[in-house]
């Protein structure tokens, strides 16, 4: 009960002291919302385009040509033991010829062709290893795959984990230092009131809870803010980007889009946490007891 | 209630109390009184841990407070009363809300809250100005805001560095009069002044510091400020 009331008053100063901060809420709150915004369309964007990229990939196969005298259910069996490999699928010599002749009309010539592996593979990393691999079984005669495609996919894959990852520490950093700066202002304007609480015997904590609060406050309405904003983004946006990623890449997966959700969750967490903690780290480092 | 014991305290290395040693018993009513820079301010900086010894013991109740977690200083600061020559009153909230301040912070429910902050301002006659703000009032009744503050929650011991200084003499007899009928019901009182006025008005303990020494400690005393001769 009386932790209830400790509790009931905490946020009551909070509210107090915002209300005395007046527009410059809604500036820290916008400042925040455009980074939490900028964070979250880029954490969109790179992961609808790493499932696109992960979905093409997955569609990149390994051709392995095998020797005349091996069973290929016997090899193909033995390469889908490979714990990289998701499907072996196996093209017989004479279904491969069948087909052959089926569109060019040769006639009156011994099967030429090989019994053939198609290997694909559950992760784009390992194609280059893989392909090295499958070379070395005896029986394959020679693989083929297409290099560059896959050099490029990895590229790409890891230029948006990089790209994410410095997007994401640079706001995470811009948001501190700005919600560092409002509470080092909301602290300084209070010093002499902080100062008669301390003496006063008031805790520590019960000084500094309002400002955390004020700082998860600031997080929680910018990640609100840029939620929004990027729901409005989303419905524009979405058919746009569809069109453009189908212009060059026809074999689309259907479900190559992440989905919101997600993204919200993390925009809320991540909005709140770096309010939360950078008005407490920058309160514990400005009021002394 | 308050015992030192050798303490002394250097400001880089300057000395501002040396080897002091004293004792106030519990409900005492005590002076403490000495030149501008004798040491005043510092032993009751001691008192409430703002500062901590160089060197010896501080004993509030029995606990050397110079052993205490920092955490644990605010429960200290709430079983002393302090009284500041500038009042240190919260400028935007209301007397009610000033004196009532620590009680909400501790989470003491409405209804006590209104019964003791009620009779705290009884006790320093300021019932009809619960609603002012501090900079509506006088000097004077500042200062007794403060002081109700200070009682709000039952210290046993209260101090106050130079609760008079900005204030006339009539005003200040009044302050110090108040103090010591708060005493008189079991409180322990330490008041640092340098106005021979009050102390000679009242006829209380005195000590007296000078150079951060005590020179003298006497029962019912005086105070005489000397008249500084310059030395050639
Ligand atoms: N924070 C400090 N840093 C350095 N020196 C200090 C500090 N506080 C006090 N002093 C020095 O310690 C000595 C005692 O100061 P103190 O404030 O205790 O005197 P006082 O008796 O309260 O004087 P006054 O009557 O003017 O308030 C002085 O020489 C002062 O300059
Ligand atoms: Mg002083």
């Amino acid at each position: 009960m009386r932790q209830l009331r400790i509790l009931a008053r905490v946020g009551m100063e909070t509210i107090l002291g915002m209300r005395k901060s007046g527009w410059s809420n809604w500036l820290v709150i916008g400042i925040l919302a455009v980074a939490l915004t900028i964070f979250g369309g880029v954490l969109q964007l790179t992961m609808t385009l790493k499932n696109v990229v992960n979905a093409w990939g997955s569609q990149l196969e390994i051709s392995a040509y095998l020797k005349d005298g091996y069973d290929p259910k016997a090899i193909a069996r033995e390469i889908s033991q490979l714990p990289q490999v998701s499907l072996v699928e196996i093209v017989p010599k004479d279904v491969a010829w069948r087909d052959m002749q089926s569109s060019f009309r040769v006639a009156g010539v011994n099967n030429p062709l090989p019994n053939t592996l198609h290997v694909r593979l559950n992760s784009m990393q390992v194609v280059e290893k893989t392909a090295n691999k499958l070379q070395k079984i005896k029986a394959v005669e020679h693989v083929r795959y297409p290099l560059k495609v896959a050099r490029n996919i990895n590229r790409l894959r890891h230029f948006l984990e990089l790209a994410g990852i410095i997007v994401t520490g640079a706001l995470t950093t811009a948001t501190l230092i700005v919600i560092g700066n409002t509470i080092h202002l909301v602290i300084e304007a209070r010093q002499r009131e902080i100062e008669i609480l301390s003496l006063m015997g008031v805790n520590p904590w019960y000084i500094k809870g309002p400002l955390v609060l004020q700082g998860a406050a600031y997080g929680l309405g910018a990640s609100l803010l840029s939620l929004i904003i990027l729901f409005g983004v989303n419905i524009y946006a979405d058919s746009y980007v569809r069109e453009q990623l189908l212009s060059f890449l026809p074999l689309l997966p259907n479900n190559m889009e992440y989905g919101l959700l997600p993204t919200f969750i993390i925009l809320l967490l991540l909005g709140v946490a770096v309010g939360a903690g950078g008005s407490a780290w920058t309160s514990g480092r400005y009021i002394k007891v | 209630m308050i015992r030192l014991q050798n303490v002394n305290k250097d400001y880089g290395g300057r000395p501002a109390l040396v080897n002091t040693n004293l004792n106030i018993g519990l409900g005492e009513f005590a002076f403490l009184v000495g030149p501008s820079g004798a040491g005043k301010s510092t032993l009751m900086r001691l008192l409430y841990r703002e500062e901590v010894p160089s060197s010896g013991k501080v004993f509030i109740g029995g606990v050397d407070i110079t052993r205490i977690h920092a955490r644990q200083v605010p429960l200290l600061r709430r079983r002393l009363g302090i009284v500041f020559q500038d009042y240190k009153l919260l400028p935007r909230q209301t007397v009610f809300d000033n004196v009532a301040y620590i009680l909400r912070a501790l989470g003491v429910d409405q209804s006590s809250i209104n019964r003791r902050v009620t009779s705290a301002l009884c006790v320093v006659n300021l019932e009809d100005k619960a609603k002012a703000y501090p900079d509506e009032l006088s000097g004077g009744e500042q200062q007794r805001v403060g002081i109700a503050r200070a009682i709000v929650n039952g210290p046993p011991v209260l101090l106050a560095d130079e609760p008079t200084g900005n204030l006339d003499p009539q005003t200040s007899l009044e302050i110090v009069q108040l103090l010591e009928r708060i005493s008189s019901r079991g409180t322990t009182v330490l008041i640092s002044t340098h106005d021979q006025f009050i102390v000679n008005s009242l006829r209380r303990r005195v000590i007296s510091l000078r150079n951060g020494e005590i020179v003298s400690d006497v029962d019912s005393g005086t105070y005489e400020m000397e008249v500084k001769v310059a030395t050639p």
